[in-house]
């Protein structure tokens, strides 16, 4: 696969004539890069038509003042004009505070992933059980859980029945949070769950005999072996838990919250949705989706660096 | 294998841990299979007791939604747009992730690159030049426009994983085809696709859960009523009705019901698709 990447410098039509024949390529083998680069070329043509172009696009119209129709370029107003906005450091802080769900998932996660470890009967069934949330979309989930915890749903009814007084989870910013981070971590343990579990399934089994032949319980078998073992798959977990709450809220706090009370509950992607498409500020809208796109790029970086870093051990 | 460790554990322990294991699964089943019962109650007989059994089950729900919020023309749109969404993806996809595995494509080794870091990019960057674009080109709130961006959208994890699916088929039952005289078509669709079904059956899985579940693109790119799809048409009844629990939870079943199936019959692609997908 790596050959032709280095022969394709000779490959310009010269190739057909004159001698010299290492450098130039056999005809059925160049019939066979061209019969290639034509399967390749439809998707090449989509990826950039609307991957690579829009990207491009979304940097050119963040510099502009912009309703979609009348374009005036202003350089980097939009940046500056929106990194002094009171708004985007509150919807900041709230990503923030939605970083809770982040270990919680991690600990539900690692708890389940232990546990089904020991193979106990029926762990498959279990581990499809607990794959459930993954297969349905973000605004199902929350729409249950807005079902849920309305005022009148089943979570307030065990509230009277148990003597305590109905609550408006919606009506202010901590219970709004409270519940969409309920949802989330809900919705995200399962899949971190089998990753961790694969993890666990790497570590050689014949340590674990070894311990247990120097008389190591259970506990201390998963404190000094198994744990240490997976540091770099819950490193990564962790921080694909990061990523996610940076880019996946959209469709929660659509549906649960609308982004209130007042702006309480907006995060950085539903912050987008509302520029660009309540607003009309497509320019500011697209300054922060690339702000947005930066911050994960920087974070993707970073959590490639340390896990280099890690595999060196 | 299967007793990798359990064989360590004295079966007093294995009680608790199994107790455990059933109470997390009730709190992923609880709320889907109280959803499901709550479809099927008239809306006092809910609010009488939300949390209790039903007295009675009606189908009346199900009518009352379907026939005034339009959700039956929402399944259809839905149907149609993932249904030529995989096609063609599955179409572009294979192709491309068949020649990258088996034909000496130029520059092969940036053109996998640029699709890997391409996955990397998060649909609200793209939302609003896509929607400039479209709108230019008279695609918005038409059903093409937002199945050409599914495809494309979905393209760089498809090829990626068609092309590792593609690569572990065995060189010499193909070159034995081209020996036979099998073209490119004969060969990519005769004797490697079929060698490599569960490889798309995976897929397909897969990208059909990502599309059917999409919201933002499909509601941002189809602003009318006509042409809305099903997540985004769930939403909205989410939005105005929350008072009508019982009319949001026939939403909520239709909507969940296809990648609910889908897991339950084909959990072995499912779960086998995800150790590729984690890179996403």
């Amino acid at each position: 696969m790596t050959a032709p990447a280095v022969a394709s410098l000779a490959a310009p039509a010269s190739a057909g004539a004159a001698g010299g024949r290492p450098p130039k390529l056999a005809p059925w083998r160049r019939r066979e890069r061209m019969i290639g680069l034509a399967a390749v070329a439809p998707a090449i043509v989509l990826v950039i038509g609307f991957m690579i172009y829009p990207v491009c696009y979304a940097v050119w119209i963040s510099f502009n003042k912009t309703n979609g129709l009348n374009f005036d370029f202003i350089g980097l107003g939009n940046y500056t004009k929106l990194l002094a906005d009171p708004l985007l450091h509150k919807v900041f802080l709230t990503n923030i505070i939605f970083l809770i769900s982040v270990p919680l998932v991690i600990v539900a996660a690692l708890v389940c992933s232990v546990l089904l470890y020991e193979r106990i009967r029926g762990w498959k069934l279990f581990r499809v059980l607990f794959f459930v949330p993954n297969v349905l979309s973000t605004a199902v989930i929350g729409l249950m859980f807005k079902s849920l915890f309305s005022y009148r749903g089943p979570v307030n009814a065990a509230i009277v029945a148990a003597g305590g007084t109905p609550i408006d989870f919606f009506s202010s910013a901590g219970t709004s949070i409270a519940v969409i981070i309920v949802a989330l971590v809900w919705s995200g343990f399962g899949y971190q769950t089998l990753i961790l579990l694969s993890g666990l399934s790497s570590i050689n089994p014949e340590i674990f005999e070894a311990a247990t032949v120097d008389g190591a319980g259970w506990w201390k078998r998963l404190w000094y072996i198994t744990l240490p073992n997976i540091r770099g798959v819950v490193a990564l977990v962790s921080i694909l838990n990061v990523l996610y709450t940076f880019t996946a809220l959209f469709g929660f706090i659509f549906v649960m919250t609308a982004g209130g009370p007042g702006y309480d509950t907006t995060t950085l992607d539903y912050l987008i949705y509302t520029l660009a498409f309540s607003s009309s500020r497509l320019g500011e809208g697209s300054a922060l989706a690339v702000m947005v796109f930066l911050l994960i790029g920087g974070l993707t970086l970073i959590q490639l660096r340390f896990f280099r870093a890690t595999e060196d051990d | 294998m299967s007793t990798t460790t359990s064989s360590t554990l004295p079966r007093r322990a294995r009680v608790p841990i199994f107790i455990v294991l059933c109470l997390v699964g009730l709190s992923i089943a609880y709320p889907i299979i109280y959803l499901a019962f709550t479809a099927f109650r008239t809306r006092a007989d809910y609010l009488a007791n939300p949390f209790g059994i039903p007295s009675e089950l009606t189908l009346s729900n199900f009518v009352t939604v379907w026939n005034n919020y339009g959700l039956g023309r929402a399944i259809l749109n839905s149907v149609i747009v993932v249904g030529f969404g995989l096609v063609i993806q599955l179409l572009v996809a294979g192709l491309a992730g068949f020649a990258l595995a088996k034909y000496p494509v130029p520059g092969a080794k940036y053109i996998s690159a640029t699709l890997v870091s391409v996955m990397l990019i998060p649909a609200q960057v793209l939302i609003i030049p896509i929607y400039l674009l479209l709108s230019r080109i008279g695609l918005v709130g038409s059903l093409p426009g937002l199945i050409l961006v599914y495809v494309a959208t979905g393209l760089p994890f498809a090829i990626f994983f068609l092309t590792v699916t593609y690569r572990a088929l065995d060189t010499s039952v193909l070159e034995a085809a081209r020996v036979d005289g099998a073209g490119f078509w004969r060969t990519f669709l005769n004797v490697a696709s079929p060698m490599a079904i569960p490889g798309l059956a995976t897929l397909l899985v897969l990208q059909f859960i990502a599309m059917w579940n999409e919201l933002l693109f499909a509601y941002i790119l189809l602003p009318n009523d006509q042409l809305r799809l099903l997540t985004p048409a769930l939403a909205q009844i989410g939005g105005r009705f929350t008072n009508d629990q019982p009319f949001v939870a026939v939403g909520l079943i239709l909507t969940a019901l296809p990648p609910l199936v889908l897991l339950s019959f084909a959990a072995k692609y499912v779960m086998s698709g995800l150790g590729a997908s984690l890179g996403r």
